[in-house]
């Protein structure tokens, strides 16, 4: 479970979250949609713990651990992973050896043996073919030279190898035709179990279609304005945030 | 004498005359005064001090001060298989030549058996050695230095049209109790026409002694030949390592050296090469690391005196707190070689604010149909990839691993060779890791 209580995070000394709360129990799926600028992608990498992201005030703890003291990779030791909205490049570090490389501190971390060699390429390929990558992506360095979608399938790949046990997804789906979206909707819909929970960040309802919430959140300057359920982000389709009441400096 | 461009050392001199009679080759009069004819020329010229460009980034003003005998074997046969055993690239079946401080270590050593390779050492072969020597154009200082107090050393002649089977591997070593000792060799590498050689070049040494290695090799590629040098330098934490090599390489040959470098206090690696004929090619690629007081020093020169060759020289630097690197690397096109094509990157990951990394490109160029690049960088991890490694669990200390080793490995991908290609793989994380003898 996760809590999120009263927080405030500051980039380059402005304050962007305000103030948020927000729990996510285990199974549960939330999707988080707001105006730009409204904080969800410093949502995303305060919660990840990305350097410059500052806690100014409030709590953040996951299965009852303050996450907060957590460096990012410990954090994803915990269970945590972040989709990112724009996959990074590693030129001279193949997705194979990246993520075997992953795993492996994961399991350090929660002092699990080191994944055999064999047992991790049936994985890695079943995870692939699952999500049709070719496998011959799994050779190429991590994310050089993908279009955009591929780069959205390789993060799913990688949440699949990872297995996490949360999984925040930041606009996952921004700038995805149809058939990655549903490549992408079938990796998150994968995950989906009653022990795992999703948080999705984004600014469209479409990827609700094919993932659908339990929750739908309005995070408008900071702070989260307006929960509902899945019904939520269709009305928020038709009338938009103005529409709500919702203006991007409201609250 | 800091005012001097080059400084006196008069106790090596001294040292000279006390040794001579008992180096090799003191009774083949040819070879001794050869040695006492370079021993002049060092004398007259002095070391080069700071004040002279080429050795701006490396300071010899302590040999001034500090004697360095010459180095004889002491037999601790634990510790030479073990730094043996350190040294040698696994799954190679290629003959083994082993140096034990400055001189041929028979029990380790392997003979070459193929028709068309003869293998000779100078300890053993004064002739064919004085001859080869006589060839040798390197005139510096240090050349000559090595010229008259050497010790041992090979070598290797391939006929024309004789193909090396296996990778010959030649292991320089140096124990413990070789403090403050010198340990001086030569090569010589004579490939006929058509002939192809790969030989594997290790440097290691024990870490609490401050000796000082110092190799001079001379190659000579006929037209055709194709001669490969990898080169692992080892060498223990607080040795002085120089090594100067000269390649000419003749019409349709090719020469490469790929190195890596991160042992040693203080290491001087001087590659000149020069062209003898057209349509050849020089590759030179290697990576050097350094923290903690090391200082990598890497020289390059090319001398395209012949028209419709090509050079390419791909150097990578990693420096750590306290490291400090400098390459300096020299593209020299003559009028009439028209048609050159020469390209040089050097790019340089500083890991903290305490290294430091010098970087100097030069390119000569007098003819006008050529083509010339050089590009240089000295940068930091980007924090953005850092994170996104960190992100997916990885601590601090893999995820630059990861992103380190994938800078370097640029200079070894291309090796076609997997053990060989696996070996300067693992020795590059072994050192990332802070293994104590990678």
């Amino acid at each position: 479970m996760l809590e999120i209580k009263n927080l405030h995070v500051t980039v380059g000394g402005k304050e962007i979250l305000k103030g948020l709360n927000l729990t996510i129990n285990d199974g549960e799926v939330h999707a988080i949609m707001g105006p730009n600028g409204a904080g969800k992608s410093t949502l995303s990498y305060a919660l990840c713990g990305k350097d410059g992201y500052e806690v100014t005030q409030g709590s953040i703890t996951y299965n009852g651990k303050n996450l907060m003291d957590m460096d990012p990779n410990e954090r994803a030791g915990e269970g945590l992973f972040l989709g990112f909205q724009y996959p990074v490049e590693i030129p001279g570090v193949s997705n194979m050896n990246f993520l075997r490389s992953a795993l492996n501190s994961q399991r350090r971390y929660r002092g699990e043996d080191e994944i055999a060699a064999v047992d991790f390429l049936k994985l890695i390929r079943a995870k692939a073919a699952e999500l049709d990558m070719d496998p011959e992506m799994l050779k190429r360095p991590v994310n050089v030279g993908f279009s955009g979608g591929e780069k959205k399938r390789n993060e799913m790949v990688q949440m699949a190898v990872l297995d996490p046990s949360l999984a925040v997804l930041d606009e996952t789906d921004s700038g995805l035709d149809i058939d990655a979206l549903k490549i992408v909707a079938t990796g998150i819909n994968r995950l989906r179990s009653p022990d795992k929970s999703i948080l999705m960040i984004t600014h469209y309802q479409r990827l609700l279609d094919y993932v659908v919430p339990d929750y739908v959140h309005i995070l408008a300057a900071g702070q989260i304005v307006k929960t509902g359920g899945k019904e939520l982000a269709l009305e928020l389709e038709e009338k938009g945030y103005m529409g709500l009441g919702i203006t991007e400096s409201a609250a | 004498m800091t005012q001097k461009r080059y400084f006196d050392t008069p106790q090596i001199a001294a040292g000279f005359e006390a040794v001579r009679q008992s180096l090799p080759g003191v009774e083949s009069d040819g070879f001794d005064g050869l040695r006492g004819d370079a021993m002049s020329k060092y004398l007259d010229s002095g070391l080069p001090g700071p004040k002279v460009e080429e050795w701006k980034y490396t300071n010899l003003n302590f040999l001034a001060n500090e004697n360095f005998d010459i180095a004889t074997v002491s037999p601790q046969e634990t510790e030479i298989k073990e730094l043996f055993e350190k040294a040698r690239v696994k799954g190679l079946s290629g003959p083994l030549l082993v140096f034990v401080n400055g001189h041929y270590y028979k029990p380790l050593s392997t003979s070459v058996d193929q028709k068309g390779i003869k293998l000779s050492l100078l300890s053993d072969n004064i002739q064919s050695f004085r001859d080869g020597m006589a060839v040798s154009d390197g005139d510096s200082s240090l050349n000559n230095l090595n010229r008259a107090l050497v010790t041992d050393g090979y070598h290797l002649e391939i006929a024309p049209n004789v193909e090396m089977k296996q990778p010959m591997q030649v292991i320089h070593m140096a124990t413990s109790g070789t403090d403050m000792t010198a340990m001086r060799h030569r090569v010589q590498i004579m490939a006929g026409t058509g002939a192809k050689a790969e030989i594997i070049e290790s440097y290691i040494g024990a870490d609490q002694e401050r000796y000082w290695t110092h190799g001079v090799t001379d190659v000579m590629l006929e037209q055709g030949a194709d001669v490969t040098i990898y080169q692992f330098q080892t060498q223990g934490r607080q040795a002085i390592h120089m090594t100067e090599l000269h390649s000419h390489v003749a019409d349709k040959a090719r020469f490469s050296h790929i190195s890596l470098q991160l042992g040693a206090e203080i290491n001087r690696t001087e590659l000149i090469n020069s062209f003898t004929g057209e349509n050849a090619d020089i590759e030179l690629r290697g990576a050097y690391l350094g923290r903690n007081k090391q200082s990598q020093d890497i020289f390059t020169r090319i001398n395209h005196d012949q028209p419709n060759c090509q050079s390419n020289q791909l150097y990578r630097g990693v420096l750590d707190a306290g490291g400090k690197s400098a390459f300096q690397g020299k593209v020299i096109v003559a009028r009439d070689a028209q048609k050159t094509n020469a390209d040089q990157s050097n790019k340089n990951l500083l890991l903290s604010r305490k290294a430091e990394a010098n970087a100097k490109p030069e390119l000569l160029i007098y003819a006008d149909d050529v083509k010339c690049s050089h590009g240089t960088t000295v940068g930091e991890l980007d924090p953005d990839q850092l994170f996104y490694l960190r992100s997916r669990g990885m601590d601090e200390v893999t995820a630059k691993g990861l992103l380190v080793e994938a800078f370097v490995a640029e200079v070894f991908d291309g090796i076609a060779d997997e053990n060989l290609r696996t070996a300067f793989k693992e020795k590059t994380a072994r050192w990332l890791a802070h293994e104590v003898t990678p």
